[in-house]
C-alpha cells in the first residue's frame, strides 16, 4: 500500500462526515464510510472508486458496528484514523423530553461511538498507531445552550471520555483528539438533525424562543465553512503531536475562551468554600 | 405538616456516602428531609426514625418508583425546596475493557436517574416558582482521569445537563448547581460504590496503575463529608448561588489545572481553530 491512511467515518452521508468523505478521495486516501441507509451513501457520493467503501451500519447495534470494521479490515487491511462523526440535535428543556427521547440521543451519540472505539482498538493496538477523532461540538464544553440539556450532555460525555481515552491509548502510539466545532452551514439545523420534544410544554419560552433563533436566524448563516473545517481535521491527522481539544471556528474559539475564563474566575471567587470541606 | 421556615429536601442515594452525612445534619438543623435508597430498610438502620423524615425506598431506574417518592414527598411535607441528586457510583476501565452492558447500567444510574428525578420534580417545583436542584457530578465530571473514561463521561455529562438546566429554568425561579467534589472519605472507593471492568485486558498497564492508586487513597482521602454537608446547606440559602462549585482542594487544584490546559490548546491551535470560518 501506498503512504495513503485508511479512514473509517460514521455518519458520512451528510454534512461534516461527507465533505470529509469527498476531501479525503480526492486526495487518495481510503475510506471507509457508514451511514443508516447505504442507499443515501452512494447518492451523496457517487464515485467508483476501489478507494471508497460504502457500508451500511446501525451504530447504536455493536454487532453491525463489529461487521463494519471487519469489513474495512479485509478491504483496506488496516484501519489508520477513525472518526467518529455520526449524530444529532436535540433541542428540548429537560421536563419536555421523554426517556426515550433523552436515551436515543445518548444511543447514537455516546454508545454509537464508543461501540466504533471498541470494535476499531483491537486494530490500533495491534498496529501500535492509529488516530481516533470524536466530534463533539463546542456544546461539548459550554453549557449556554438554551433548551440543548440533552444534547450538551451527549457531547460534554464525549468531550469527558476523549479526555481519558487519549491517556489510556498512547502507551499504544495512539492519538485521540475531540473536535468542538461551532457552527458551520450544514444541514445540521434543517433536515432532520435536530429534533424537537413530541411534548413541548408552553411555560418553557426561553427553549421555544432558542428553538426560532436556531431555526430561522442561525439555519444557513453559520459562520464555519465545512470544507474548512474538514481540512483542519486532516491536518489534524498529519500531526506528529496532536491536539487533544480541536475546537473549529472562531466562534468555538470565542465561546471556550470565555467559559474557560468564567470557571477560572468563579473557582477563585468561591476557593473559600471549595478548600474549606478538607478535614 | 410543614410549618416552619425549615425546608423540604429530597436527596437520592441517602444511606451512605455523602449522602447520608446531609440527612443527618439537616434532621439535626431541625430540615424536612425525604431520602431515597434501593433499600429503605438500610436508611432506616443508618438514620434512625424521626418525624421530619421520610425513608422512600426507590428504584432510580424506574420512573414510576421515582414519581411516587416525589409525590410522597409532597403528600408529607407540601413542598420541596432542595433537590439533591446524590446517587451514583464509580465504574473503572477502558473503553475498549466495558462492556455495553456495564456502561448502560453506569448512565441509568449516574445521568438517566437525575434526568428522571428532574423531570419528576419539576412540575412541582414550577408550581411553587421556587427551588434549587443541586446534582453531584464530580471533580472527574471536568478534568477526566486514566482508567475512568466511562465514569468521567457520565460525570461530564450531568456537568453539562446542568448548565443548561440552570438557565432553562431560571425563568421559574429555580436555581441549579452542580457540585463537583473531589475525594471525600466515604465508602466510595469501596467494592460498594465503585466497580471495575468483569473482564479486563492486560495490555492497559496504565488503566492498571491508576486504579492501583486509587486503591491506595481509601481511607485517607482529604474530604471531610461532613463539611460538605454543610456547605451545601449554605449552598441552598445562598440567594445567588453558583452554577458549578468545585468542594476539595484537591478538585480545587485539578480544576485549576485542567482550565490552563485547555486554555494552552485553545492558544496552540488558535491559527487552525479560526481557520474554518467562512471569509
Amino acid at each position: 500500500m501506498t503512504n495513503k491512511k485508511v479512514w473509517f467515518i460514521t455518519g458520512a452521508s451528510k454534512g461534516l462526515g461527507l465533505s470529509l468523505v469527498n476531501q479525503l478521495l480526492a486526495k487518495g486516501h481510503f475510506v471507509a464510510a457508514t451511514s443508516r441507509s447505504r442507499l443515501d451513501l452512494e447518492e451523496a457520493i457517487s464515485t467508483a472508486t476501489s478507494h471508497f467503501l460504502p457500508l451500511q451500519m446501525d451504530i447504536v447495534n455493536e454487532e453491525s458496528v463489529k461487521e463494519a470494521v471487519s469489513k474495512t479490515i479485509a478491504t483496506f487491511g488496516r484501519i489508520d484514523t477513525i472518526v467518529n462523526n455520526a449524530g444529532y440535535g436535540l433541542l428540548g428543556a429537560l421536563e419536555e423530553l421523554s426517556d426515550s427521547e433523552a436515551r436515543h440521543n445518548f444511543d447514537v451519540n455516546v454508545f454509537g461511538s464508543l461501540n466504533v472505539i471498541r470494535q476499531a482498538l483491537p486494530h490500533l493496538r495491534e498496529q501500535q498507531s492509529g488516530h481516533i477523532f470524536n466530534i463533539s461540538s463546542i456544546g461539548g464544553y459550554v453549557g449556554e445552550f438554551p433548551g440543548f440539556g440533552i444534547y450538551c450532555a451527549t457531547k460534554f460525555a464525549v468531550t469527558g471520555f476523549t479526555e481519558a481515552l487519549a491517556t489510556e491509548v498512547k502507551p499504544f502510539g495512539i492519538h485521540a483528539t475531540v473536535v468542538l466545532p461551532g457552527y458551520f452551514r450544514t444541514s445540521f439545523l434543517s433536515s432532520g438533525s435536530l429534533l424537537t420534544p413530541k411534548n413541548p410544554i408552553q411555560d418553557y419560552k426561553s427553549t421555544r424562543a432558542s428553538q426560532e433563533h436556531h431555526q430561522n436566524q442561525i439555519d444557513q448563516n453559520q459562520p464555519g465553512d465545512p470544507e474548512k473545517g474538514v481540512a483542519a481535521i486532516i491536518a489534524m491527522a498529519e500531526e506528529t503531536n496532536p491536539a487533544l481539544h480541536l475546537f473549529l471556528g472562531s466562534d468555538s474559539y470565542a465561546m471556550a475562551k470565555s467559559k474557560a475564563a468564567a470557571v477560572d474566575s468563579e473557582l477563585e471567587q468561591w476557593k473559600e468554600v471549595s478548600v474549606s470541606t478538607d478535614f | 405538616m410543614k410549618n416552619s421556615n425549615k425546608k423540604v429536601w429530597f436527596i437520592t442515594g441517602a444511606s451512605k456516602g455523602l449522602g447520608l452525612s446531609l440527612v443527618k445534619k439537616l434532621l439535626k438543623e431541625g430540615s424536612f428531609v425525604a431520602a431515597t435508597s434501593r433499600n429503605s430498610a438500610s436508611l432506616i438502620e443508618a438514620v434512625g426514625h424521626h418525624t421530619a423524615f421520610l425513608p422512600l425506598q426507590v428504584d432510580l431506574t424506574n420512573d414510576q418508583s421515582i414519581s411516587e417518592a416525589v409525590k410522597s414527598t409532597v403528600a408529607t411535607f407540601g413542598q420541596i425546596d432542595v433537590v439533591v441528586n446524590n446517587a451514583g457510583y464509580g465504574i473503572g476501565g477502558a473503553i475498549e475493557e466495558l462492556s455495553t452492558k456495564e456502561i448502560h447500567q453506569s448512565f441509568d444510574v449516574n445521568v438517566f436517574a437525575t434526568l428522571m428525578v428532574i423531570k419528576a420534580v419539576m412540575p412541582q417545583l414550577r408550581l411553587q416558582q421556587s427551588g434549587h436542584i443541586i446534582n453531584i457530578s464530580s471533580i472527574a465530571g471536568f478534568a477526566a482521569a486514566t482508567g475512568w473514561a466511562v465514569y468521567a463521561a457520565t460525570k461530564f455529562a450531568v456537568v453539562g445537563l446542568s448548565e443548561v438546566l440552570a438557565e432553562d429554568v431560571k425563568e421559574f425561579g429555580i436555581h441549579v448547581t452542580v457540585v463537583e467534589p473531589g475525594a471525600f472519605r466515604t465508602s466510595f472507593l469501596s467494592s460498594d460504590s465503585l466497580i471495575t471492568a468483569e473482564n479486563p485486558i492486560s495490555d492497559y498497564k496504565a488503566v492498571r496503575t491508576s486504579h492501583a492508586k486509587y486503591n491506595t487513597m481509601d481511607g485517607s482521602q482529604l474530604g471531610d463529608p461532613d463539611k460538605a454537608a454543610t456547605v451545601f446547606i449554605d449552598l441552598a440559602e445562598n440567594p445567588n448561588p453558583p452554577v458549578r462549585l468545585f468542594l476539595g482542594s484537591d478538585a480545587y487544584n485539578r480544576a485549576s489545572d485542567k482550565v490552563s490546559l485547555l486554555q494552552k490548546d485553545l492558544q496552540d491551535w488558535k491559527a487552525v481553530t479560526i481557520s474554518t470560518d467562512f471569509k
